[in-house]
């Protein structure tokens, strides 16, 4: 009777254990983008603030996840340095880090013509091209919801479509986490691209930049330097360029995608964001 | 370069902006013969209006004002609204040379005081009729603030200089601690800094920083006020910092930060200083003093003198294990004839303790974030805070040095005595000194998709257990030493008892322990835009055998919270919350009464809403709680509460 009952016990367990490898198994595996190392100055130039909270490798893009889990998806972005909150954000009702402000462009549908070009105001002078137009954005800020929306609706325009805000945000060493209902996104394809821009969190932002902080000319004790005072350059510290496999080449592919020049005070060569796709397009 | 107009920079002048300009018309005369142009301009304006209310007969727009009842200001009091403007004006001089100052309106000025000028008609006993003159506060002047000048140099190792103000962030809180929001660019001094080596591994900052006349110094002065002397000499009080952060590889980084202060006094005895007692250089007796000669000049001397050092180290072991620890010294020494004891002579308020002191302290906190990627962390922390330390000028607010909540909750704690829980309303968060800490505290944490769990143990033992300390010429009691803190109906003069001063870590007899548990969840619902919950709880068993002698004295707390909170965001950029938190503390032997100690029970039921509005550049807050309390104790009979209030917040920058 004993060992009758045992063995009931251990054939469910065996049964159990095979469902949930075969759940497993048959889940979409996450999607891994890797940036390599020592590349989050944009186009090259680009340099910290004074500021000692912004520790070296703060900004510096190392590995991208995204997790098909169940309603959600998860992001994970990866960065060079503990993510810290030197501003108290739980003062300020944030999410428990105060300086990174991660944008996840995507591509959904992969169609010339569709979803926008442009990137959300306070990014500078950089677009996409038509064929790689994003359809969503996700925003992976330390701001909470309600400052977040608000600044969306206020400073988005006819982007404000395509913004997704997580349901959670938060830090968890040298990643950020944070959880997308699929309702509002979709369930991730491995047809969808994808282009992760660093910036930083700028919590009293210049008119109409939605929460970014200024790369300018000469570096000050909160905005970076390197860049222009004129409106040339793309505001952007790390991205994923190449194949965004981590390999060192990706840096200087990094830095010809974002070069940039001006055209007196006006913009010259505008930088034009890739995308990167999990898999080839159709043909 | 000079000639380009900074696209970053401009503002957009419009016919308002222009008019405040030419309002500031000695500025931008300065301005003007600089070479500037508007372009290189970057204004940005804020309006900030506060509406308190409470169901008591308080006039005022702050709940606690300052703290010192000789110095009563007149902006204290529940039951007001004021408005401030502040102007904050950057530009950019050259490529390389930076400069900015902010226009505030000093807060204070009610709406209700129309014709406010700031000139005293009538004596301060008098009827003011004339609906004017009741003080600069409420005169709602601009006043110059936060000026600074920073310049980009092009020198090997220099990275810039910066003159005027600064917040003080690159130090740390255990040396000279980042400023309070409210005091943010007070303080001001000469700053420069730079870095060197090989991918500029070693930065450094030094600065020589202006003492601000109150709090930094015996007597809450570098000698204002301080009945030892009868011409206070202040101009000449500095601190002088330094700090210097190597990082040695990427995952170790190592920082010496250290600080010395100074307040320097007349050398009365010198024949040249004002009020000399050795003017003529003769003593009583008419005899010349040998060695006494008038040179015009004036010696001075030291009348306190701080040092506080600290080394920390961050090491990333893993990805997900990190290694953080601190070393610090602390002392400080002073001269008594041109210092007051302030323990024997002002009721034991005293930001240091009287005598010549060093002491160290450290801590070690190893944080496992999800090592496992299951949602699991674990962190853990070592501290030991000697007696004697004190960080005369560390951080007072806005900054928390360990990981335990402590016993006031989400301030944190703050090695000093010179904490600042004034000037704060009853929705601001308490801080708490952790002076004489030596324990350790563990949080386990899961967070993982819309769950997130926080639980916490802390044992605190105290380096300040002693039996018959001198509390009255020596160490500072603060006056109200005993029972845990209301902080939600804290009030200075502590009638009737709402429990320890935040700042009293020394007491005559003690011999005391402390445990503290605590358990935070939060869960999002996946209802209307999503349903957050929130709660805690929260015991906290607080021991003192007090003397060693008797039993009769021995305190017992026994604390337990409950708060929970539930919040949705209606719509963008709106959000809607209502919270309630029970109390109940039973105290044995909570506070003498003079016949000795009594046993008290506390319970508090608080309730309240809270309202967060975002939309196209207004933001707006209000927050509306009931507090009902209830205090049996042996020393009262039926002390009842009924507190309701509110604070509205509305404000726009732009």
């Amino acid at each position: 009777m004993r060992t009758n009952r045992l063995v009931r016990v251990l054939s469910f367990a065996t049964l159990a254990g095979l469902a949930f490898a075969v759940a497993a198994i048959a889940a979409e595996p996450p999607v891994v983008l890797q940036d390599p190392a020592g590349d989050d100055n944009g186009p090259g130039t680009y340099a910290y603030p004074n500021n000692e909270v912004y520790k070296r490798g703060s900004f510096d893009l190392r590995k991208v996840e995204i997790i098909d889990k169940d309603t959600t998806v998860e992001f994970r972005v990866t960065l060079g340095a503990t993510i810290e909150d030197p501003w108290d954000s739980k003062s300020w009702d944030g999410n428990g880090f105060s300086l990174q402000f991660v944008q996840i462009y995507i591509d959904i549908d992969h169609q010339k013509g569709s979803g926008y070009t442009g990137v959300l105001p306070g990014l500078g002078t950089a677009k996409f091209a038509d064929d790689e137009a994003w359809d969503k954005v996700v925003l992976l800020s330390p701001q909470g919801r309600t400052r977040l929306s608000a600044e969306v609706r206020g400073k988005a325009g006819n982007m404000r479509g395509g913004v997704v805000l997580p349901s959670t945000t938060r830090a968890n060493g040298k990643t950020l986490v944070a959880s997308v209902k699929k309702s509002e996104l979709g369930t991730p394809s491995k047809t969808w691209g994808y282009q992760v821009i660093v910036q930083s969190n700028e919590g009293f932002p210049d008119k109409g930049d939605l929460l970014t902080r200024k790369v300018n000319e000469t570096k000050g004790d909160h905005r970076f330097g390197g860049g222009s005072d004129y409106d040339c350059d793309p505001q952007v510290l790390d991205i994923l360029a190449g194949q965004a496999k981590g390999e060192k080449s990706e840096a200087a592919d990094q830095h010809k995608t974002l070069a940039w020049s001006c055209a007196g005070e006006k913009p010259g060569k505008v930088a034009h964001l890739p995308m990167i796709y999990a898999a080839p397009a159709a043909p | 370069m000079l000639e380009r107009r900074p696209r970053r920079l401009p503002l957009t002048l419009r016919g308002r902006s222009l008019a405040v300009l030419a309002v500031l018309g000695t500025g931008l005369t300065i301005a003007a013969t600089a070479g500037a142009d508007l372009g290189r301009f970057e204004i940005d304006a804020r309006i900030y209006t506060k509406h308190l209310y409470q169901n008591d007969d308080s006039q005022g727009v702050l709940m606690l004002g300052n703290p010192y009842p000789g110095f009563v200001d007149d902006i204290s009091g529940n039951n007001g609204v004021a408005t401030e403007l502040e102007l904050a004006i950057r530009g950019k001089v050259s490529e390389f040379v930076e400069a900015g100052a902010r226009i505030a309106s000093r807060f204070g000025e009610r709406w209700h005081d129309w014709w406010e000028s700031g000139n005293a008609f009538y004596g301060s006993d008098s009827i003011n009729t004339s609906g004017e003159s009741v003080g600069m506060n409420r005169a709602s002047y601009l006043k110059l603030r936060g000026t600074y000048l920073q310049a980009a140099l092009d020198i090997p190792g220099v990275t810039f200089v910066r003159v005027g103000a600064s917040d003080f962030s690159m130090f740390n809180p255990w040396t000279i601690g980042k400023v309070r929001y409210i005091d943010r660019d007070n303080g001001r001094g000469y700053f420069v800094g730079g870095r060197f080596g090989e991918e500029d591994q070693v930065q450094y900052q030094i600065g020589a920083i202006a003492l601000p006349k109150l709090y930094v110094g015996p007597w809450w002065s570098t000698g204002v006020g301080d009945p030892a002397l009868d011409n206070a000499f202040w101009s000449r009080d500095w601190a002088y910092a330094g700090t210097l952060r190597w990082r040695a590889s990427d995952t170790l980084q190592l920082r010496l930060v250290a600080d010395f202060t100074q307040d320097l006094e007349i050398d009365r005895a010198d024949p040249d200083a004002q009020g000399s007692l050795n003017a003529n250089c003769q003593d009583l007796l008419g005899n010349p003093i040998p060695g006494c000669a008038p040179d015009q000049a004036v010696d001075l001397l030291t009348r306190y003198a701080s040092v506080n050092a600290t080394l920390d180290v961050e090491a990333d072991l893993s990805d997900t294990v990190r290694l953080t620890g601190l070393v610090g010294l602390s002392g400080q020494r002073m001269d008594r004839a041109l210092t007051s004891n302030a323990v024997r002579d002002n009721q034991g308020m005293s930001p240091i303790v009287y005598d010549d002191t060093q002491d160290v302290a450290g801590t070690l906190r190893l944080s496992a974030n999800d090592p496992f990627e299951n949602g699991f962390s674990l962190q853990a922390e070592y501290f030991n805070i000697g007696a004697d330390w004190n960080a005369i000028f560390g951080a007072r607010r806005e900054a928390d040095v360990l990981l335990t909540e402590g016993f006031v909750g989400n301030g944190g704690q703050l090695p000093t005595l010179n904490l600042a829980n004034e000037f704060v309303d009853f929705d601001d968060d308490w801080v708490e000194s952790c002076i004489g800490w030596h324990g350790g505290t563990g949080v386990l944490g899961y967070d993982r998709d819309n769950t997130r769990i926080k639980a916490e143990y802390t044992f605190i033992g105290y380096n300040t257990n002693r039996q018959n300390r001198d509390v009255d010429n020596k160490y500072p009691d603060f006056l109200h030493g005993d029972g845990f803190t209301d902080t939600a109906l804290y009030n200075y003069v502590n009638v009737p008892d709402r429990g320890r001063d935040p700042r009293a870590v020394f007491h005559r007899d003690q011999y005391r322990r402390s445990h503290i548990v605590g358990v935070t969840g939060r869960q999002l619902f996946d209802v209307g835009r999503e349903l957050e919950v929130e709660a805690k709880l929260r015991y906290i068993r607080d021991e003192d055998f007090r003397s060693t002698k008797t039993t009769q004295d021995d305190y017992a707390g026994d604390i337990a919270i409950a708060r929970a909170q539930v919040a949705v965001p209606v719509v963008d950029g709106v959000r809607v919350g209502v919270y309630g938190q029970l109390d109940h503390w039973v105290e044995d032997n909570r506070v003498t009464s003079g016949n000795g100690y009594s046993d008290d029970v506390t319970d508090r039921l608080t309730i309240g809403t809270r309202v967060q509005v975002q939309y196209h550049g207004l933001k707006v807050g209000y927050v509306l709680e009931h507090v009902n309390k209830d205090l049996a104790s042996e020393r009262y009979t039926d002390l009842h509460w009924n507190v309701w209030r509110s604070k509205a917040t509305i404000e726009a920058g732009w």
